[in-house]
């Protein structure tokens, strides 16, 4: 190895043992399963309990909820109180696009070719959806209900410009304020 | 080690990362070994109990659930961050006492294969049954 020092191609000699050495083998992300700090803020922001005069009460009440919001039910497993819904809705921005626009303007002026900004755009989004309903352990008689959201956005081209899971408390208290009403239409139309 | 030999090295380096598709049915792992990594077991709670708890674990890390059976104890779920993980979690009852929980997840294209990683499942696990048997929601 001292040899190849004074050639220049030492700093490659090493990435290249780096790579025999590492193989092609996948690395798993480090604390890809482990428990965020802010979990329990989190836990809270997604969970409610609230009083309901049977499960299939809240139970319909919930799905109404998310039929509401204009989610499809993918899966119900009801002895696990388990509801997942997803739904594909518009990602587009016109602020967004027009910066896009002025810049594939300005691309095109500057004829440096490959003006496909445009492209690059918010397109759509997949929306999916948990949430579980289930008897509450500490409220005997009540129910405790957890939402989770993530959502994936597509540009115009189909490729994936965000992945992500959505943390915004204000969703979440957007969605159970509905759920209280839809449950108060559903006890008072029986 | 002159130019020519670096070449070589650096041809075995990159062909290594080339191969015709392998048909990958039965994984990597030994049987064995992935059980146990995979595998825990827990006298604290029932069945539902249990399962009621990894659904509350998958939840916590940031997963949605795409299908729960509650007979058959099983619970595939995935999350979408940075990268794509799934999971599929089952619960069996062993015993009368005795409940026994494996998980086992794939990143892409990829197996998760190390158990310090599904260590880390079990540690949050272990605290989302502590929360159940204490009746917190």
């Amino acid at each position: 190895m001292s040899r190849l020092a004074g050639t220049g191609l030492l700093p490659v000699a090493v990435i290249l043992a780096v790579t025999v050495l590492t193989g092609c083998a996948a690395q798993v992300p480090k604390a890809a399963l482990r428990l965020e700090e802010s979990t329990l803020e989190v836990r809270a922001a997604q969970t409610r309990t609230m009083a309901a005069p049977s499960e299939t009460a809240i139970l319909t009440a919930t799905i109404a909820v998310l039929q509401d919001m204009e989610f499809n039910i993918d899966r119900i497993e009801k002895p696990l109180g388990v509801i997942t819904a997803s739904k594909v809705s518009d990602a587009d921005d016109a602020g967004e696009k027009a910066t896009l626009f002025i810049l594939d303007m300005l691309c095109a002026a500057s004829m440096s070719g490959g003006c496909d900004n445009m492209s690059k755009a918010r397109d759509d989004q997949h929306i999916m959806l948990t949430t579980v309903v289930l008897p509450s352990l500490g409220r005997p008689g009540e129910y405790t209900v957890r939402v989770t959201l993530q959502r994936i956005v597509y540009d115009k081209e189909d490729r994936v410009l965000v992945m992500e899971r959505i943390g915004t408390p204000e969703i979440y208290q957007e969605i159970f304020d509905n759920l209280r009403q839809s449950l108060y239409l559903e006890v008072n139309q029986s | 080690m002159n130019r020519t030999a670096l070449t070589i090295f650096a041809l075995l380096a990159l062909g290594g990362c080339a191969t015709t598709t392998p048909l990958d049915i039965s994984g990597a792992g030994t049987q064995l070994e992935a059980r146990q990594i995979q595998t825990r077991q827990y006298d604290t709670l029932d069945k539902p109990m249990t399962m009621r708890s990894v659904v509350a674990t998958l939840q916590d890390l940031g997963f949605t659930i795409d299908q729960a059976d509650a007979d058959l104890g099983t619970i595939t779920a995935t999350r979408y961050h940075v990268y794509t993980m799934r999971m599929t979690v089952t619960v069996v009852q062993r015993g009368d006492e005795r409940v026994s929980v494996r998980a086992n997840a794939r990143i892409g294209e990829d197996a998760v294969t190390d158990a310090a990683t599904y260590q880390d499942f079990f540690v949050a696990l272990d605290k989302a049954m502590f929360l159940t048997l204490n009746r917190v929601d």
